[in-house]
């Protein structure tokens, strides 16, 4: 005689789905309840696409946390409206004008040291100068792109793009909303007068360049170089070499005089509540393997010293001691507290 | 003593109260914000030390630099100019669509009104900077047929911005006016022509004043949206073209001001205020106060 089970087995396989159905539906909510979350700000374009689809995943993977990724500009105004204790970003990716910028308001950390992040400990020394705050992952060189194919001389000074030849085909930043636009107005100053604080002379050779096209984003840049539309202008290195092998006939020159620094800068929101896995993302760009990715990836100069770059990138970009010491920090500090001046300036300059 | 009855809120209370708290979310609450801050000397959310100050109003009025009152002028004129030329090319094709007999005629040239609408402002002001830039369309056909040497400044100034401002906007002119010119009744032209008025004279006296509600409300949304507009000057008007809106942009995005930022916004609603109710009571008076109320 067989006694008959208490639970039959039909009835055991509709509970064993059912629990494995509300384990299914449940078990997201717990993990996401468990899951710490990194806010941070992050470029769009290929850097976006690398950092989405390589370096993002791999650090969720390694940490067990989930990065949530803003790269809808502008972010210090967002960061300015949101609370101090429960900021909108805990790491902050700007360039060094907009991190001068936002310390004062004190929405970031003035200084990260090899202390909170170990890798800072292998940078090179303009990647944790004074002129930085926070710390700079990698650099590019901002100096001139010029086109290959309408007979000009490659330039070798700032001067060359004051040649009467360029009128209306050179090309510049709208001052005010570019830094690399605020660069080469410092570098007028270098180059025209006594040095990058020298505003006098550097208004007087913007005046000497009208007429210049002026855009908002090196994108613009790259794209106005690409079309024709002006045969030499101000760009970063990176926006000249990511066309290297595609047949463009542009190409990128660094002036006797130096190249001023276009730094990528992380750094931590002082209320962050998830500080450690904020420093952790840091030290995790600055590893050798992702530095070597995203550099080969956008053509930016590693702020590691111990990344070995393929040969075509290591002959381009700032990889040397020597060659890093050929780039010009600004005073990020003395310009932000003169902005204002120097937007109306330049304006009146270049609309009379 | 009221009863519970007339305590109780009107059912037309009760229909109003969605709309009246949408307004208030989406346009009481946004405009009272930023005109609180343009009376703080720094963001109050997030600086304790800030105070109250009307320095952000002193430094729009002083104007020491000399280029906020050039970009308001600037800014009003470029939505002026826009409004115009929005009007001029609008009017007639709203006419020719409004008295359109075919249905099929009017459904397809109502189609090609809208279309432009469903791509964004920022593609077709690309789509400008490549037809009017010094390699564009223009200048580079013009060229390799020998009628010009060197390119016509067709972009980075006032003209480039306004024709990308008018291919944008005119839709809006189109749309309002279309409603309002097909609801005219054309017996009325009929009938002043049948009394001897010639085509011209009938459109004048008849369907000009009877459509004048809907130039007001076209003008005037084209206007606002003209002089609030910010992608297209920016990128058609190069240095050439500074306006309020970008000033404003610059100041939150680049300079973190949200205090002047406010002012200069508070300003140009003002300004733009006080030209709607003036062109509102100059229409009304030329319509003899008929339906402008």
């Amino acid at each position: 005689m067989t006694s008959r089970p208490p639970v039959s087995r039909r009835t055991m396989l509709r509970a064993g789905a059912s629990l494995a159905a509300a384990a299914s539906f449940g078990a997201p909510a717990i993990l996401h309840a468990e899951t710490k979350t990194l806010k941070i700000t992050t470029w769009g374009g290929k850097w976006g696409d690398i950092m989405k689809g390589t370096v993002l995943p791999a650090f969720e993977k390694e940490h067990g946390c989930t990065v949530s990724a803003d790269q809808a500009f502008p972010y210090v105004p967002k960061l300015q409206v949101s609370p101090r204790n429960d900021p909108l970003y805990d790491v902050l990716h700007t360039n060094s004008n907009e991190q001068w910028l936002a310390v004062v308001d004190g929405l970031v950390m003035d200084r990260i040291t090899a202390k909170e992040v170990p890798n800072v400990a292998d940078v090179y020394p303009y990647a944790v100068s004074d002129k930085i705050v926070g710390v700079s992952i990698f650099t590019s060189a901002i100096g001139l792109g010029y086109r290959t194919d309408k007979g000009i001389t490659p330039p070798r000074s700032w001067k060359d793009l004051a040649d009467p030849k360029l009128a209306g085909a050179r090309g510049g930043y709208l001052i005010p909303v570019n830094s690399l636009g605020q660069c080469h107005l410092m570098m007028l100053g270098k180059v025209y007068g006594k040095g990058l604080q020298d505003l006098d002379a550097a208004y007087k050779a913007l005046e000497q360049l009208k007429p210049i096209k002026l855009v908002d984003f090196t994108g613009q840049m790259e794209k106005m170089l690409l079309s024709g539309e002006v045969t030499e202008g101000v760009i970063h290195d990176s926006g000249v070499y990511r066309y290297d092998g595609q047949n463009q006939p542009v190409d990128f020159a660094s002036p006797s005089e130096g190249v001023m620094a276009l730094e990528q800068v992380l750094n931590v929101t002082p209320g962050s509540k998830v500080k450690e896995l904020a420093f952790a993302y840091i030290d995790y760009m600055l590893r050798p393997d992702v530095q070597k990715l995203l550099a080969e990836g956008v053509w930016y100069s590693p702020a590691n010293k111990k990344v070995k770059l393929e040969a075509k990138y290591d002959a381009k970009l700032l990889t040397t001691p020597a060659k890093v010491a050929t780039l010009i920090q600004p005073d990020w500090k003395w310009y932000n507290a003169r902005k204002d001046d120097i937007d109306a300036r330049v304006t009146k300059i270049l609309k009379g | 003593m009221p009863s519970a009855a007339s305590r109780r809120p009107s059912p037309i209370a009760w229909l109003i109260a969605p709309a009246l708290l949408l307004f208030v979310l989406f346009f009481v609450l946004p405009f009272a914000i930023m005109a609180a801050m343009s009376f703080f000397s720094s963001n109050p959310i997030g600086n304790p030390h800030a105070v109250m100050t009307t320095r952000h109003y002193e430094r729009f009025i002083v104007d020491s630099a000399g280029i906020f009152h050039d970009a308001l002028w600037e800014t009003l004129r470029i939505g002026l100019v826009t409004t115009v030329v929005s009007l001029l090319i609008g009017y007639p094709l709203a006419h020719w669509m409004a008295r359109m007999q075919s249905r099929l005629g009017h459904a397809l040239a109502l189609m090609a009104v809208i279309t432009p609408l469903l791509t964004g402002i920022v593609v077709r002001t690309f789509a400008w900077m490549t037809i009017l830039q010094d390699k564009g369309v223009i200048n580079t056909t013009l060229i390799a047929w020998g009628l010009i040497h060197k390119p016509l400044p067709l972009m980075y100034n006032e003209f480039g911005t306004v024709v990308a401002l008018v291919h944008i906007y005119v839709p809006f002119m189109m749309l309002t006016l279309i409603g309002v010119i097909g609801r005219i009744d054309e017996r009325l032209e009929q009938a002043a022509r049948s009394l001897g008025a010639g085509r011209l004279r009938a459109f004048v006296e008849v369907t000009l004043p009877l459509s004048l509600p809907g130039i007001l409300a076209g003008s005037l949304l084209v206007f606002a949206l003209s002089i609030s507009a910010y992608v297209t000057p920016s990128l058609m008007g190069g240095t050439a073209v500074l306006t309020l809106p970008m000033l404003i942009a610059q100041q939150v995005g680049t300079s973190f001001n949200p205090g002047f930022a406010g002012a200069l916004g508070v300003v140009l609603l003002s300004v733009s205020l006080v030209i709607v109710i003036a062109y509102n009571r100059i229409l009304a008076r030329l319509a003899g106060e008929q339906g402008l109320a």
